[in-house]
C-alpha cells in the first residue's frame, strides 16, 4: 500500500480546527491558551507540533480528541462537530475515532498487553480484527510479549503497546502528546519509524506533539504554535530545517 | 512536626470523616446505653421513692426458703392490722393483699383488656391516704362491687366513671363491677402498667384467698422511723417482719435496677461487638493512608525525620480523630438515647419522663474507649509506617507487602488459640453455660482476627474466582472490576472483615435460632401428644386450677391434666418439681418413660434419668420431701423419664399431693385431649366455653402452637439481628471508605479508561462490581463462620433446649443477597465521584 497523492482540491481533513480558542479561568487568573487556531489535519498525514512550552500545544491536541472542549470555535473529527455531542457521544467518539498516546502511564496495569490494546474495542461493541491487531503488535515487536503485565514491560515496551492501542482500531486520528518524550534515542527512533509507517503504508492519520526537531523531522508536516497561534507550518521537514525555524522564530 | 499532622487531617478529610463515623457508631451505641439504663433507673428510683412516700414501715412475711406462688407475695392474717393500728406511735395503717396479672377488665366485645408489655395489677385500696402512692383523677374509692382503674386502662377500654365494667377474675367467674373512680400515680399516668383496685373484702374475695393480706403500710407521723418499728415488732408473729420504709425503697429499686443492669449490659454487649468491628474499618483506613504516603514519608525520612517521629505523628493523627470521634458520639449517645426515652413515653404508654443523666461515668468511659479503639487500631499502620526507608520517597510504586510466610505464622497465632478456645466451649469440661459462651464467644473474637488475617492470603484468589462470572457477564467492566477487587489481596480482606463480623454474627444468630425451632418441632412431635392446651401466653404465668376440674367436667374431653410447679425441698435441696396429674398426665405429654409405672401413686416420685444416676437413684427408693407448708414425707421413686422438654423439672410429684401443701392452688399448663373421632372443632368450641371465662388464657392446638412459639423466637432473632445490623451499616462505612481511596489511588488509571473510550456509566459500574465482589467475599466468609459459630454455640448449650442443628437456607440467600446489596450502595458515592473526574485532571494526576 502507497500513500495516495493528494492534490489541494480533493483534500480530505481526518480532524479540523476552526477558530479554536481556549480560556482557562477567569478575571486576573484568565489564560488564553488557544487565540483562534484554524487547523486542518489532512487525512493519510504525519503532523508534527512544535512550540515554547506554554504556547498551548497540548491544549489543541485535547480539545481536537475530545479530551476537553473549546471556549469558543469549533473542533471536528470526520465531518462531526465535537462541540455539538455530548459527554457520552463524545466517549464513543473516542472510542471509536480518535487514538490517543500520552507521554507516560498510557496502560491499565491490571491488564495485559492484549487486553491493553483491545481495550478500546472492548469498552465498545467487542468487534475487533483480531489478525489486524496480531499484526500491529508483531509490528511494534511486541509479538513474544502478549500476555505480559505493564510492570513487566520497560518504559519503551509499555509505549510500543500504546502505539499498537491507538492504531488497533483504525481511528480516523492518532494523537501522541510527547509519545517518546520519555525514551532514549534508539527505542524512540524505533516508535517514530512504526508510526510514519503507519502512515504511509496503511494511511493512518497522526497528530503528535514534540519539543524535538528530530522527532520532528520523521513527519510529513510541521506546524509551529507560538502564544495560542499557529505563526508558522512547515512541509517535508529535516532536523536541521526545524532547528533553523526554531531559532528564527525565537528572535 | 504537628503542622504536618493538621496538614495530612486537612488533606484526607473525607476519608478520615468516614472513618470518625465508624468510631462514632460504636461510640454511640456505648454512650446511648450508659445514658438510657441510668436515666431509666433514675425514674424507677423516683418512682419508688414516690410510691412508698408516705410509707415509713411496712409489715410483712419473712420470705420462706420455699415459694411456690412466684411473683405473688406470702400472704397472712389480717387480724394483725387492728394491732397495728391500736399502737400509739402510728399514725395510720392499711392492710393489703395485691397479685399480679389476675383480674382484668374486658372490652365490650368481650375480649381482654390489656397493655402490649407491661404488666396487670390488682390489689386492695382503702382510698387516698398518707400510705397511698395513687390519685384520685375522678371519682370516689372503690367499695363492696367497685372497681377503680388507671386512667389508660380506662381510656384503652372506653369507661367513664359509673360505667358497669366486666372484670374477669381468677375463680372463672367474671362480675360486674362499678367503675367508682379513675386512677392514676401522684404525677399522672402509671408507667404503663395497668392497675385494678377493690375494697379489701372484695379483693380477697375474687384472689379466692379467705382473711389474708401481704401487707400492712404504716405512717408514724411524727414517730421516729427506728421508733416505729421497736413498736411495731413485738406485736408480729414469728415469720412476720416490720422494715422501714427506705428498706422497702431500698429493695425495690435494686430489683428494678437489675432487670436495668441487664438490659443497659445487653446494650454494652452489642456496643462492644460494633466497636470491635470498627477496628478493622479504622486500621484499614490508616494502612491506606499511610500506603497511600509512602512516598511523602519516605521523604521526610530523607530529609531527617526519624522513624519515632513519623510513628508519633501516625498516632497523633490517631488521637485527634479518636478524641473527635469519642465527643461526636457521646452526644450522638445521649440523642440517641433521649429519642429512645421519648418513644417510650410517647409509644401510648404514658412512660414517666425524667431528666438525661449524663454521669461523668459515662462521659470518661466514652472518650477512653474511642481514644483506646482508635489508637489500638492505629498502631500497626503507625508502625509500618515508622519502618518506610527514605529510599522509598525516590523509588516509584510497588510497596513492599508483609511475606505471606509472616501473615500465615502470625494469623496462625490468633486463630489458634481462638479455634482453641472455641472447641473448649463446645466440647471441653468446663462448667456452666456462662462460662462455655464465654470460652466461645473470646475463641469468637480471636477467630475472627485470625480470619481476617489470613483471608489476605486468599483473598485475591477468591475475589479473582468470584469476579468470573462478573467477568463473563460484565465483559471488560466485570473483567477491571474483578483485576480490581483481587489486586489488593490485604485491603480486600481488611475491608471484607467488617461485612465478615456482622454476618457471621446474624448468621450465628440464625443458625441458633433455626436449631431451637428444630429442636422445639421434634420435640411437638414426641412429647406433646395432647390435642389442645391451656396456658397464658403473654408470660406464661400460673392460672386457677379450677381450669382443670371445669374442663374435665366437658363431656367432650376425655383426658385432661394439669401442671403445677412447686418449690420444696427434695432430699435437703429446694428444687423445683411438677405438680403432675397421673392418672391423665401421660395422655397428653410423654416424658419418655425409662423404667417404671407411668401413674404414680399419691406417695410417688418421677426423678430425670440423669439426676437419677447422679444420685444414684434406682425405683423403689425412698425420698425425703418438704413442702411449702412445712409438710413431710418420704416419696418412692416409682418413675424414671428421659424428656425434660415440656416437663422442665428433674422431678415430678403427684398434683394430689402437691396442690395439698401450696398456698395457691395454681397450674401452669393444662392439656386436653378429645375421644377418638370427636368433632374437633366443636370439642374445641367447648373448651372454650371454659376458658374464655379467664380472659388471660389462651388455647392453641399442637400447630398453633408452634406457630406461636415461631413468632416469638423470631422476634427475638429480629431483635438481636436489629442490632447487629449496626455491625453492617460499620462495616457499610469501611466499603465506602476502601473504595473511596482505591478510587483516589487509581485516578490516573481512571483518567485514562476514560480517554480511550470508557463512559461514565461504565466506570461506575466497574466500581461497583469491584464493591459487589468485595463484599460478597465478606458476605462470604461471614456466613462460613456464622455457621461455625452457630453450630459451636448449639454444641455448647445443653441438649435439652437444643440439641439439633437447623441451617435455614433462606436466610443464608438472603444474607448474601444483603452483602452484595450492601456492595452496590456502598459504591454508589466513590463510583458517582470518580465518574465526574474531569478526564484530564485525572490524567494530570501526581
Ligand atoms: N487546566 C488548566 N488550568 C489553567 N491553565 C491551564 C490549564 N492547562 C493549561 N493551562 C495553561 O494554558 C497554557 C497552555 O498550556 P498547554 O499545556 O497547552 O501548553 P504546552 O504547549 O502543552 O506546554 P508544554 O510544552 O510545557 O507541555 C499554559 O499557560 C498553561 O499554564
Ligand atoms: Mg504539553
Amino acid at each position: 500500500m502507497t500513500a495516495t497523492p493528494t492534490t489541494a482540491a480533493e483534500v480530505t481533513w481526518a480532524a479540523r480546527a476552526d477558530s479554536a480558542s481556549k480560556v482557562y479561568g477567569s478575571g486576573d487568573t484568565e489564560v488564553h491558551a488557544l487565540r483562534g487556531v484554524s487547523v486542518g489535519f489532512e487525512s493519510g498525514k504525519f503532523t508534527a507540533i512544535m512550540g515554547p512550552s506554554g504556547s498551548g500545544k497540548s491544549t489543541l491536541m485535547h480539545c481536537m480528541a475530545g479530551l476537553d472542549r473549546l471556549t469558543s470555535g469549533s473542533a471536528f473529527i470526520g465531518g462531526t462537530d465535537l462541540g455539538t455531542l455530548n459527554d457520552k457521544q463524545l466517549t464513543k467518539m473516542r472510542r471509536e475515532q480518535v487514538g490517543f498516546i500520552f507521554q507516560s502511564f498510557n496502560l491499565v496495569p491490571t491488564l495485559n498487553v492484549v487486553e491493553n490494546v483491545t481495550l478500546p474495542s472492548d469498552l465498545g461493541d467487542g468487534k475487533i480484527d483480531k489478525d489486524w491487531v496480531h499484526e500491529v503488535i508483531e509490528t511494534v515487536g511486541l509479538g513474544d510479549r502478549i500476555s505480559h503485565r505493564p510492570n513487566e514491560l520497560s518504559g519503551g515496551q509499555q509505549q510500543r503497546v500504546a502505539v499498537a492501542r491507538a492504531l488497533a482500531t483504525r481511528p480516523e486520528i492518532v494523537f501522541g502528546d510527547e509519545p517518546t518524550g520519555n525514551l532514549d534515542s534508539r527505542t524512540s527512533a524505533e516508535i517514530l519509524d512504526f508510526m510514519r509507517r503507519a502512515v504511509r503504508e496503511l494511511g493512518q492519520t497522526i497528530v503528535m506533539v514534540t519539543h524535538d526537531p528530530v522527532t520532528a523531522s520523521y513527519s510529513d508536516r510541521v506546524l509551529f504554535l507560538a502564544d495560542g497561534q499557529i505563526v508558522k507550518q512547515m512541509e517535508d521537514p529535516t532536523p536541521d530545517s526545524v532547528l533553523d525555524t526554531i531559532k528564527s522564530l525565537g528572535d | 512536626m504537628l503542622k504536618l499532622v493538621v496538614r495530612g487531617i486537612r488533606a484526607n478529610l473525607g476519608r478520615l470523616a468516614l472513618t470518625l463515623i465508624s468510631v462514632v457508631l460504636g461510640v454511640a451505641f456505648v454512650s446511648g446505653s450508659f445514658v438510657l439504663a441510668d436515666s431509666l433507673r433514675s425514674i424507677f428510683n423516683q418512682i419508688s421513692e414516690d410510691a412508698f412516700a408516705g410509707v415509713d414501715a411496712q409489715v410483712r412475711a419473712v420470705e420462706p426458703e420455699l415459694n411456690s406462688s412466684g411473683e405473688n407475695l406470702i400472704r397472712f392474717d389480717e387480724s394483725i392490722i387492728a394491732d397495728v393500728q391500736a399502737l400509739p406511735e402510728v399514725e395510720y395503717a392499711e392492710g393489703g393483699i395485691f397479685a399480679f396479672e389476675q383480674t382484668y377488665s374486658l372490652l365490650p366485645d368481650g375480649e381482654i383488656n390489656r397493655p402490649l408489655g407491661p404488666p396487670v395489677f390488682t390489689s386492695s385500696w382503702g382510698g387516698p391516704s398518707p400510705v397511698s402512692s395513687f390519685t384520685i383523677v375522678e371519682g370516689e374509692a372503690p367499695s363492696g362491687q367497685q372497681v377503680a382503674l388507671d386512667s389508660s386502662q380506662a381510656t384503652a377500654g372506653g369507661f367513664a366513671v359509673g360505667d358497669m365494667v366486666t372484670m374477669s377474675l381468677p375463680t372463672g367467674e367474671p362480675e360486674q363491677f362499678q367503675l367508682s373512680a379513675i386512677i392514676d400515680f401522684g404525677d399522672g399516668g402509671t408507667g404503663g402498667a395497668y392497675f385494678n383496685l377493690f375494697d379489701l373484702d372484695t379483693t380477697q374475695r375474687i384472689l379466692d384467698a379467705g382473711d389474708v393480706i401481704d401487707s400492712i403500710v404504716v405512717n408514724g407521723g411524727s414517730t421516729d422511723a427506728d421508733a416505729l418499728l421497736t413498736a411495731i415488732e413485738p406485736l408480729l408473729p414469728a415469720d412476720i417482719e416490720v422494715v422501714s420504709g427506705e428498706t422497702v425503697i431500698g429493695e425495690q429499686q435494686e430489683e428494678f435496677g437489675g432487670f436495668i443492669d441487664i438490659f443497659g449490659n445487653i446494650l454494652l454487649g452489642f456496643a462492644v461487638v460494633v466497636l470491635f468491628v470498627s477496628t478493622f474499618i479504622i486500621y484499614n483506613t490508616f494502612a491506606i493512608l499511610v500506603g497511600q504516603r509512602t512516598k511523602q514519608l519516605g521523604l521526610l525520612r530523607s530529609i531527617g525525620a526519624s522513624g519515632t517521629q513519623i510513628r508519633l505523628m501516625v498516632l497523633i493523627e490517631a488521637v485527634i480523630i479518636g478524641i473527635v470521634a469519642s465527643i461526636v458520639g457521646l452526644f450522638g449517645g445521649i440523642g440517641v438515647a433521649w429519642g429512645l426515652k421519648q418513644l417510650f413515653s410517647t409509644g401510648g404508654n404514658s412512660f414517666p419522663d425524667g431528666p438525661l443523666q449524663i454521669q461523668p461515668r459515662t462521659v470518661i468511659v466514652v472518650v477512653l474507649v474511642g481514644l483506646v479503639v482508635t489508637v489500638l487500631s492505629a498502631i500497626l499502620p503507625a508502625i509500618r509506617a515508622s519502618r518506610v526507608s527514605p529510599l522509598e520517597a525516590v523509588r516509584d510504586g510497588g510497596r513492599k507487602e508483609r511475606s505471606m510466610t509472616f501473615r500465615l505464622v502470625a494469623g496462625a497465632i490468633v486463630l489458634l488459640p481462638g479455634l482453641v478456645l472455641l472447641a473448649l466451649g463446645m466440647f471441653g469440661d468446663i462448667d456452666g453455660t456462662a462460662s462455655r459462651l464465654t470460652s466461645i464467644g473470646v475463641g469468637a473474637a480471636l477467630t475472627f482476627i485470625g480470619v481476617s488475617m489470613l483471608s489476605a492470603l486468599f483473598a485475591g484468589r477468591a475475589a479473582g474466582t468470584l469476579g468470573i462470572p462478573v467477568e463473563a457477564t460484565r465483559g471488560i467492566n466485570g473483567r477491571l472490576a474483578r483485576d480490581n477487587a483481587s489486586r489488593n489481596p490485604q485491603r480486600t480482606a481488611a475491608t471484607a472483615t467488617a461485612l465478615m463480623i456482622g454476618l457471621a454474627l446474624i448468621t450465628g444468630v440464625a443458625v441458633l435460632t433455626a436449631s431451637l425451632l428444630a429442636t422445639f418441632d421434634d420435640l411437638l412431635d414426641d412429647a406433646l401428644t395432647a390435642d389442645l392446651f391451656v396456658y397464658e401466653a403473654n408470660q406464661g404465668l400460673d392460672f386457677s386450677s379450677s381450669v382443670v376440674e371445669q374442663l374435665d367436667a366437658l363431656d367432650t374431653t376425655e383426658d385432661v391434666a394439669g401442671f403445677a410447679i412447686v418449690e420444696m425441698f427434695v432430699d435437703g435441696e429446694v428444687e423445683s418439681v411438677t405438680g403432675f396429674d397421673t392418672a391423665t398426665g401421660t395422655a397428653v405429654i410423654n416424658p419418655g418413660i425409662v423404667d417404671g409405672v407411668a401413674e404414680l401413686s399419691e406417695r410417688g416420685l418421677a426423678v430425670f434419668d440423669e439426676t437419677a444416676a447422679d444420685r444414684g437413684w434406682a425405683l423403689g427408693t425412698t425420698v425425703p420431701v418438704e413442702f411449702e407448708d412445712g409438710f413431710t414425707t418420704d416419696l418412692t421413686v416409682e418413675l424414671i423419664y428421659d424428656d425434660r422438654s415440656i416437663v422442665e423439672n428433674a422431678f415430678i410429684v403427684n398434683r394430689e399431693l402437691s396442690r395439698q401443701h401450696v398456698q395457691i392452688d395454681a397450674v401452669a399448663f393444662v392439656g386436653v385431649t378429645f375421644p377418638d373421632g370427636a368433632d374437633a372443632a366443636a370439642a374445641r368450641a367447648d373448651v372454650e366455653t371454659v376458658t374464655n371465662n379467664f380472659a388471660q388464657l389462651t388455647v392453641q392446638d399442637n400447630t398453633e402452637f408452634q406457630e406461636e412459639v415461631e413468632g416469638q423466637v423470631g422476634q427475638i432473632q429480629i431483635v438481636i439481628s436489629g442490632l447487629l445490623v449496626l455491625c453492617l451499616v460499620v462495616a457499610f462505612f469501611g466499603i465506602i471508605n476502601t473504595m473511596a481511596l482505591s478510587v483516589l489511588e487509581r485516578t490516573r488509571e481512571i483518567g485514562l479508561l476514560r480517554a480511550v473510550g470508557m463512559t461514565r456509566s461504565q466506570l461506575k459500574s466497574t466500581i461497583r462490581w469491584e464493591a459487589v465482589i468485595v463484599s460478597i467475599f465478606g458476605a462470604l466468609l461471614g456466613i462460613g463462620m456464622g455457621l461455625l459459630l452457630g453450630w459451636a454455640a448449639v454444641i455448647a448449650i445443653p441438649d435439652s433446649f437444643i440439641s439439633k442443628v437447623g441451617i435455614p437456607w433462606g436466610s443464608l440467600v438472603v444474607y448474601l443477597v444483603v452483602g452484595g446489596v450492601i456492595g452496590v450502595i456502598a459504591a454508589y458515592f466513590p463510583a458517582r465521584r470518580a465518574s465526574k473526574l474531569n478526564v484530564l485532571d485525572a490524567i494530570s494526576h501526581a
